[in-house]
């Protein structure tokens, strides 16, 4: 950066230089035209000449009154001459010669003479020598007038040629000390200029590269580049412009943009170009771009910038930067993204299912103690009594007394095998250790299958079956699973209802689902114990004077859950329902 | 039309002829003229086209109103053929007057100024005056000596 003083300086002093060379060149061209009018001679300055002729005039006048004497001259002579003297005291009288008769203080006496002359009358013929001697004798002090007057106006002119030409040497001297300072101004001003000539070439040189430098920028660019006036006509459209638009630079420049193409007709471009025009920046990122119907739309940036000139907006200038990648990339990052939310909810789901699992490990072995001293105590105890009588009746019981108690005992065994067995289910099934294999499987079959085990374990209940005529009771699932879960729910219905009354098992199904209702007339489930229904180890409070091992609904549902269905209590008024519901077999998938 | 102003001005020179004994001669032309010398009286001069000249003279105070005769027509009417006037005054000032002075300007030879007629106790009777007032050029002491007055004669060399 130039200090700030320079151009100060550099404007100040060709200023002076012009200021003083002004002042000198009107000084001296004053000056001159001073001398100019001091060295034109006046005829006023002739008054040597006037008292001269005016001397003459007399001496012939006096000469003809000496030949009159001689009778060689007449009184026309005479009369002439004297007019002629005259003629030169009117001249005398006249205007400049007066002021400087005045001047050489000579006026009066002219006067008094020219009284003298105007008194003498010309002398009538013939003309005596009498007459002709006293009209010398009367005219004898007019020669010696002139000749004292030619003399000081001598003096007089000599004196005043003298004064001028002082003054005029003077006038001259100072105009050679204006023309000497006339020329060293000068000197400065052309010097001056020749610098400034050649600071500008310079300047413009610079401008001229700059300039080059700034096309080759423009042309070169990977991105896009438009200029526009004031009135938002193309100025400039680089080569990446008419890449990216198809429109060539020839077809652009000159016109309105949004003639050029419809993108910068759009009210988005619109709007940034105007606030552009206004002197703002403006930016506009990933706006599609149709170069035609068919091909996919280029997204570029915009960049707006306004063009400035000392403050003043002279156009705009538009950067368009091709972000069909970055968009590409933006696009994959979101699918992507969706893509791994959607990964992680599963997975948060697959660990909250196995955390479920181990906690219910937890519970169950937690409880497994409680289970046996509960569930286990009552079996051993039947079977110790019943041994403990074998052995105190010893020799006499009867055979058929052993025979019932050893069976008594066995039962009670048998019992707890079969509860040690659904622990075991229980635990595999919350240890995750059981898978279930899906297939088509029509319900209605599973359902008369399980139905005919129930009613031969339980001759004296009545289990009733029934289904919609034209129901498709194929489901998708496993049928070892569903018919467990069958199984249960029909032996506890069997188990909770009252001697002779009706179980329903009703098969119906909706446009996804088939489900299973089991209903008995049993009594109600207590509200306090719906809620637990289905936990592992949880016995209500109408089992109790029943055997059971509290994990059997658990296992059912379990398995229910597993093949993509499920099992709920129903609300019903009807004692107890329960339903059982697998998803439709669909085809192959 | 030449002809006829001559045989005019013959008449004229004819009757100032006549009329000598009272009407003096004031103006005499010698040199390369027809019928050399010719003699102007001061009716001959007036008898001619008259020219009137506004114009501030070198020895007078003010702008006078001079009439007389173009010094140009003059020297026409008398077939002058010259290139110089040598003017000569009452009091033997001479002076060469070139033609083309009086081709290029109006310089007349006035016998009035102001009206009133000169006289020879002033600058009369006759006194070529030139339009100085009119052209730059004639303000310059070098025409200034060409104002002869009391003109008595000129002679076309």
């Amino acid at each position: 950066m130039r200090p700030l003083g320079r151009p100060g300086l550099a404007l100040i002093l060709p200023l002076i230089a012009i200021f003083v060379f002004a002042v000198l060149l009107a000084f001296a061209l004053n000056r001159m035209v001073r001398v100019a009018d001091d060295i034109r001679v006046n005829a006023e300055h002739n008054m040597l000449w006037v008292m001269h002729q005016s001397e003459i005039a007399a001496r012939r006048l006096v000469e003809t009154t000496l030949r009159a004497e001689l009778g060689e001259a007449d009184a026309a002579e005479i009369a002439l001459r004297l007019d002629l003297l005259r003629s030169r005291f009117a001249l005398l009288h006249e205007g400049p010669q007066r002021r400087f008769m005045e001047e050489i203080g000579m006026r009066e006496q002219l006067s008094t003479l020219n009284q003298t002359l105007q008194s003498i009358a010309p002398p009538s013929a013939p003309i005596s020598p009498s007459t002709a001697q006293d009209l010398r004798e009367a005219l004898a002090p007019f020669t010696r007038f002139f000749s004292r007057a030619a003399n000081k106006t001598m003096i007089r002119e000599w004196d005043d040629l003298g004064g001028r030409l002082e003054t005029a040497r003077a006038q001259l001297r100072q105009i050679i000390a204006s023309l000497f300072g006339i020329t060293v101004t000068g000197a400065v001003l052309i010097l001056t200029l020749f610098f400034a000539l050649r600071l500008s070439r310079q300047r413009t040189n610079m401008l001229r590269r700059e300039r080059d430098f700034s096309a080759l920028l423009v042309s070169s660019s990977g991105d896009g580049i438009l200029a526009i006036d004031a009135a938002g006509r193309c100025t400039i459209w680089n080569d990446a412009m008419a890449t990216m638009t198809g429109q060539p630079a020839e077809r652009a420049v000159g016109r309105k943009l949004s003639d050029i193409t419809g993108f910068f007709g759009t009210a988005h471009v619109q709007t940034a170009l105007k606030a552009s025009l206004a002197g703002k920046d403006r930016s506009i990122a990933l706006q599609p771009y149709y170069r035609d119907a068919e091909e996919p739309a280029l997204y570029v940036d915009l960049r707006f910038s306004p063009m400035l000139d000392e403050g003043r907006v002279v156009g705009a200038i538009v950067f368009m930067h091709d972000a069909s990648d970055r968009y590409a990339a933006r696009q994959r990052a979101a699918q992507t993204r969706g893509h791994l939310e959607q990964l992680v909810a599963e997975r948060t789901r697959e660990l909250d299912e196995a955390l479920l699992r181990e906690r219910s490990a937890a519970d169950l072995y937690r409880n497994f103690a409680g289970m046996i001293s509960h569930q286990f105590r009552t079996p051993l105890a039947v079977a110790d009594s019943a041994l403990q009588r074998l052995i105190r009746r010893g020799g006499r019981a009867s055979t058929a007394e052993i025979v019932d108690r050893a069976r008594g005992a066995r039962d009670a065994i048998a019992g707890l095998t079969r509860l040690v067995a659904s622990t075991m289910d229980a635990t595999r099934l919350q240890t995750g250790q059981v898978g279930a294999r899906r297939v088509a499987c029509d319900l209605s079959n599973l359902l008369e299958g399980v139905r005919a085990r129930q009613q031969a374990m339980a001759p004296e209940a009545r289990i009733e079956t029934d289904h919609p005529a034209n129901l498709n009771a194929v489901a998708l699932c496993d049928p070892a699973h569903a018919e467990q879960v069958l199984e249960n729910l029909m032996s506890n219905a069997v188990k909770y209802a009252p001697k002779g009354s009706a179980i329903t098992v009703h098969l119906h199904g909706n446009a996804t689902k088939l489900h299973c209702d089991v209903t008995n007339d049993g009594p109600k489930i207590a509200e306090a114990d719906r809620a637990q229904l289905f936990d592992a180890n949880f016995r209500g409070q109408n089992s109790i004077g029943t055997r059971g091992t509290g994990v059997g609904l658990f296992i059912a549902r379990s398995l229910a859950r597993m093949q993509g269905g499920d099992l709920q209590l129903r609300d019903t008024d009807r004692g107890t329902s329960f339903r059982f519901t697998l998803p439709r077999y669909e085809g192959e998938k | 039309m030449r002809y006829a102003a001559i045989s005019i001005s013959t008449c004229i020179a004819l009757a100032g002829a006549a009329l000598a004994a009272e009407e003096p001669v004031i103006l005499k032309v010698t040199g390369l003229i027809d019928d050399a010398p010719a003699h102007f009286t001061m009716a001959d001069l007036r008898a001619l086209p008259t020219t009137t000249l506004e114009t501030s003279t070198v020895v007078t105070d003010g702008v006078h109103n001079f009439t007389g005769v173009l010094l140009r027509d003059l020297l026409a009417q008398l077939d002058a053929t010259g290139d110089v006037i040598t003017a000569t005054a009452l009091n033997d000032y001479v002076v060469d007057i070139p033609r083309a002075d009086v081709e290029q300007y109006d310089v007349i030879v006035g016998y009035s100024m102001n009206g009133a007629e000169l006289d020879r106790a002033d600058k009369g009777p006759l006194w070529i005056v030139y339009p100085r007032d009119g052209h730059e050029a004639l303000q310059d002491i070098r025409y200034d000596y060409r104002w002869v007055w009391q003109l008595s004669e000129l002679e076309i060399r």
